[in-house]
């Protein structure tokens, strides 16, 4: 991890780049720093928290925030006295661990990769040159990113969202005084959408910034959350798009249970009262209503812009950009830059959000590794595993070790008693304080402690094991030590930081939890991790894009990969389309990749088949295919599930009463034939959210919006005297896709919009299509004569609950499979060893699907890769045979059906539990009545003794 | 016959994404260089109190 | 002061609960400092003996989370 580095040149090419890097100085040495904080108390020199979005000041010797990685200090050079000025030197004098170096220096190193990924990211659009709201100078209007940092616990507010979110910067000054006493709670707050975004007038950025719609409702939400009901939130938008998976149930939520107002109007400017800072707007209603309002504080969504550095950076390097800034990128490779072995990820391939950028990153992260298949682990290195001591039989000895967390902990909990508590409890064999017991530093003299002591038993009392506790079994394991023979507890989360008004108090509850921990240590065992064995094949069920796409990644890579359709071809839907978002032929590619699959001797193709049955868990399935009624069985160690979705079957708006009703899909076939039937069209009309956003199918489908527009245009541009007309309930083109939108009303597409609460009525006369809907500008009904109307119809999932069951994957309520997170693991299921890509995790467009078709191969292949040192963890449950009464309650009751029946030996018809499926719930272990099974790491005498030592008092 | 390829890859930018591109490959077997400008990586995803839609602690 | 000898005892499942506790850290949420937890894989562990054997050893409460 190189940090404060910049790439200053890339030479070579495809699979052999030198990249060279500038490394600029921290000043602060990181083999040292223990990240204390000591410096930054005296330091003096100031500049403006980035973090906290300019709202704070922070010190010129600094970490970004108390979770950064690495947490080392740094100096910022153009802030330190010394380093400008050479006056002060007080970091070098206060840090403990003599880290600081003020004659570090900017080094230049030259790395060789095979390929490269851009990840650059965005900065938030600034708003300063917006003369029409103030924004640099009106203290009460801010940015989403300030207001996202004011809604932080951790941020310069403490989580209380105020008026005048400025720390004042100077207290003493007579102005900045002034505005922190008159700082208030705000009751009315205003979000304006769109600000450096969809706008061509006053800044260039025509594109959609796709998640300002959501942060902005949910930010309006959680500031109601904090400030209670009483708060008035508005937004005032031009289009919602909320076309997300789970999106729009979010934002109806918020209009219906969380109360904000959605008022759809571009708000032209702001006027500040000069008394009260209180802001006066007044914007048109949807009826042309002037209506003035005041509101305390207008947050401005701010949308994500490319910076001049990137755009630079690309064009110095040769990399292609769009109009935008963006990196150009195909649909069919959307994460390969116009540089071959280039490839980018995030923001910068478009504007999207956490989940999208999760998968274009693993899709990045595949394509780069396709490009260097044959090298894989070359340049590896292997952690030398030190061997293990047995402990079996020792009498315990155990070292505890009592986290400062820096003033975190010590600042409330009285550490150097508890340490001195720790050392008269029973076992305990040595008892020592640390600063920051997770440091480098700390680990190493943990690591020499343990050997030197000869410790078999250790407990860290600091933050929380969730999230610390692999750090210090990795420290175990380094000093020779079964890492399970831990116990953390946690003296800070459950502590210290929330009790820091009652420090005796806390420090009483230091020593109860300190004690409980060494009780159970005590009593821990080594545990033997079961190793598992992963069979290096992959089985994807749907051969449309998303499947084919992961297909050819892991083929690529050497894996043998089965494709299972139940067609008798391959493609999909995919089938069906015309052309992408960016105007390419869908067929032209589609065929390609499929020769592609097809010639692979890596990838088996089973067509006209379907599954009939999965047994086994990760690494072991074995599959029942059924082709053509005969039934066959495959073996594979991993399961993608890309089988799509399809165009809903409906009979709304007359279709199939008339062949001039059509749907999408059938349009698309009209153009992809060149049907001499579009000649004929003298008036057009498409319906958007045909099934979509209705009570029944509460989510938008994600496509349609730029499906009709772009075929609207392709109507317009074969015959510009057509009247085309666009009939829309919100317009989600989102991202670049918001230029075709803009293209389309140039060429003259008429768009209305309508209210679900009242539909356009479609009636089929003998010379026309009488399509009747209230304009919204009007606000009258208009009727248009058309002879053709395209539905945009829903796109609907499989719901396909046999294959959900085989795989026990989750289904949502509308029958799109359920990922394992939301945000960080969109393309794989909470089931280990299966992933998820395409349109059945939930509608999209090809680019979209190709890209989760690449990031779930990527995911397998972490698994593939690794696949002689997979472990089962040993924290799960066993059963005593002897004491087995054989009753079944375990088999019963087990989510994951770990235990079975033994079927033969010696102990046959007692219960075993396949260590690979269990979990460790326990839920087995408090079932059986014959105190049979016991669970590793949790074992009921362990529990026991933690209570008992509770009971003595301390 | 080409050249000998390198197996090893670099990731510009420390953000959400950059840093999931790195551990994929770091994972299947690649030795990855993370290059970030700022002293520590996260990127923007750690200045977000929450995320939508399940108003997840973004941490 | 009579509060202060109050004991509650709490089995918070690792996956919800307790990471629930952590992050009312996190917050820097306030409570009243008369809780002991003790950490389970998950609220099916739980069996009545832990119940009955956290009264005995003086608790005044039992609080089981998942």
């Amino acid at each position: 991890m190189l940090t404060l580095s910049e790439v200053q040149n890339i030479t070579g090419e495809k699979g052999n780049f030198q990249v060279e890097i500038l490394k600029k100085p921290r000043y602060v040495r990181e083999d040292r720093c223990i990240a204390c904080g000591a410096c930054t108390e005296k330091c003096p020199g100031k500049f403006e928290d980035g973090y906290n979005a300019d709202l704070k000041t922070r010190t010129a010797i600094y970490v970004e925030y108390p979770q950064a990685v690495p947490l080392k200090y740094a100096i910022n050079p153009a802030a330190c006295l010394k380093l400008t000025k050479d006056k002060c030197g007080t970091c070098q004098e206060v840090c403990p661990a003599d880290a600081i170096d003020y004659t570090m220096t900017e080094e230049t190193v030259t790395i060789d990769a095979g390929s490269i990924i851009l990840a650059p990211g965005f900065k938030p659009f600034d708003p300063s040159r917006f003369d029409n709201y103030q924004y640099s100078k009106f203290a009460n209007v801010v940015t989403s990113m300030e207001f996202e940092r004011m809604l932080s616990a951790t941020g310069p507010t403490m989580g209380h969202v105020t008026t005048f979110p400025k720390v004042p910067a100077n207290p003493k000054k007579k102005k900045d005084k002034l505005l922190a006493e008159k700082r208030k709670d705000p009751k009315k707050i205003a979000w304006f959408q769109c600000v450096g975004s969809r706008d061509v007038n006053k800044c260039d950025n025509p594109y959609c910034s796709s998640v300002c719609c959501m942060y902005a409702v949910k930010e309006a939400i959680i500031a109601k959350e904090h400030a209670g009901d009483g708060l008035d939130c508005s937004i005032f938008f031009m289009d919602m798009r909320t076309p997300g998976k789970e999106f729009e149930k979010y934002y109806q939520n918020a209009k219906d249970k969380h109360g904000i107002n959605f008022i759809r109007s571009r708000v032209h400017s702001v006027v500040e009262d000069a008394e009260t800072g209180d802001l006066h707007i007044q914007y048109a209603d949807e009826m042309g209503q002037i209506i003035r309002e005041t509101y305390d504080l207008i947050v401005l969504s701010v949308g994500l812009e490319i910076s001049c550095e990137t755009r630079a950076f690309a064009e110095k390097f040769n990399i292609d950009l769009t109009e935008s800034g963006f990196a150009k990128t195909g649909s069919f490779e959307p994460v390969a830059t116009s540089r071959d072995g280039i490839y980018v990820s995030g923001v910068f391939n478009n504007p999207k959000d956490i989940p999208e950028s999760v998968l274009d990153a693993s899709a990045a992260a595949s394509a780069a590794g396709d490009a260097l298949a044959e090298v894989r682990n070359t340049l590896t290195k292997e952690i030398p595993a030190v061997p293990e001591t047995n402990v079996i039989g020792d009498r315990p000895s155990i070292g505890v070790f009592i986290c400062d967390c820096g003033s975190n902990i010590a600042g409330v909990v009285d550490c150097p008693h508890v340490t001195e508590y720790a050392a008269t409890l029973p076992y305990v064999t040595v008892a020592e304080e640390t600063t920051y017991a997770c440091s480098q530093d700390a680990q190493d003299k943990m690591v020499e402690i343990i050997k030197e002591k000869g410790l078999n038993r250790i407990v860290v009392a600091a933050c929380t094991p969730k999230t610390h506790e692999p750090l210090f079994q990795e420290t175990l394991k380094s000093a020779g030590l079964n890492k399970y023979l831990f116990e953390m507890t946690n003296i800070r989360n459950h502590n210290s930081w929330v009790h820091k008004n009652n420090p005796d108090i806390a420090t009483e509850k230091a020593k109860d939890l300190v004690r409980m921990a060494v009780a159970k240590a005590g009593l821990a065992q080594p545990l033997k991790e079961e190793k598992i064995q992963v069979n290096a094949s992959v089985m994807v069920v749907g051969g449309g894009l998303a499947g084919l796409t992961a297909a050819r990644s892991l083929a690529s890579q050497g894996y043998e990969t089965h494709i299972i359709e139940k067609k008798d071809t391959l493609g999909g839907e995919a089938l069906k389309l015309w052309k992408t978002a960016q105007g390419e032929d869908v067929q032209e590619h589609l065929s390609a990749l499929i020769k592609e699959v097809q010639a692979n001797d890596k990838i088996v193709v089973h067509t006209n088949t379907t599954l009939e049955g999965v047994d086994g868990f990760v690494g072991n399935f074995t599959s029942t295919l059924n082709t053509d009624g005969k039934t066959t069985e495959l073996e594979h160690g991993l399961a993608v599930l890309a089988t799509g979705a399809k165009a809903l079957e409906t009979t709304e708006y007359s279709l199939g009463q008339d062949e001039r009703i059509i749907r999408t899909l059938d349009l698309d076939r009209l153009f992809r034939e060149n049907d001499p039937k579009l000649d004929q069209v003298q008036s057009a009309v498409f319906i958007q959210c045909v099934g979509s956003r209705e009570p029944e199918r509460p989510y938008c489908s994600r496509v349609c919006c730029t499906h009709s527009v772009e075929n609207a245009t392709a109507l317009k541009d074969k015959n510009p005297d057509m009247d085309v007309f666009i009939l829309y309930r919100d317009i989600r083109t989102y991202g670049e896709r918001e230029l075709l939108y803009k293209k389309a009303r140039e060429k003259g597409v008429i768009f209305i919009r309508y209210e679900v609460t009242d539909k356009p009525k479609v009636t089929v006369e003998k010379d026309f299509v009488a399509v009747t809907v209230k304009d919204h500008v009007l606000n009258q009904p208009v009727t248009i004569e058309a002879d053709l109307v395209t539905l945009a119809t829903a796109l609907v999932p499989r719901k396909d609950e046999r294959l959900a069951n085989f795989f026990k994957v989750p289904l949502n309520d509308e029958g799109f499979f359920v990922e394992k997170h939301a945000k960080l693991g969109p393309a794989e299921f909470a089931t280990d060893g299966v992933f998820v890509a395409g349109s059945g995790h939930y509608p999209k467009p090809v680019n979209e699907a190709i890209t989760q078709g690449r990031a779930a191969a990527s995911r397998a292949l972490t698994l593939l890769a690794k696949k002689d040192s997979l472990f089962t963890s040993g924290t799960i449950a066993s059963v005593d045979v002897q004491k087995c009464s054989a009753c079944g309650v375990c088999v019963s009751i087990c989510p994951y059906n770990a235990p079975s029946f033994m079927t033969e030996g010696r102990f046959e018809g007692k219960a075993d539990i396949n260590p690979v499926l269990c979990k460790g719930c326990g839920l087995c272990v408090a079932s059986c009545r014959s105190g049979a099974i016991h669970l590793r790491g949790f074992d009921t005498n362990q529990i026991f003794s933690q209570i008992f030592a509770l009971g003595e008092t301390g | 016959m080409e050249s000998k390829k390198t197996g090893s890859v670099v990731v510009i930018g420390g953000g959400i994404s950059g840093m999931l591109s790195a551990l994929d490959l770091a994972n299947s077997g690649f030795y990855v260089y993370l290059v970030e400008k700022g002293p520590s990586i996260g990127g923007v995803m750690a200045q977000l109190d929450k995320t939508f839609p399940t108003n997840d602690c973004a941490m | 002061m009579t509060e202060k000898n109050i004991k509650i005892v709490s089995f918070l499942c690792n996956w919800c609960s307790y990471g629930a506790a952590d992050l009312a850290g996190v917050s820097r949420m306030e409570y009243p400092a008369d809780i002991r937890v003790i950490r389970i894989p998950c609220s099916g562990r739980m069996s009545p003996k832990f119940i009955l054997s956290a009264f005995r050893e003086g608790a005044d409460a039992v609080w089981v989370s998942g």
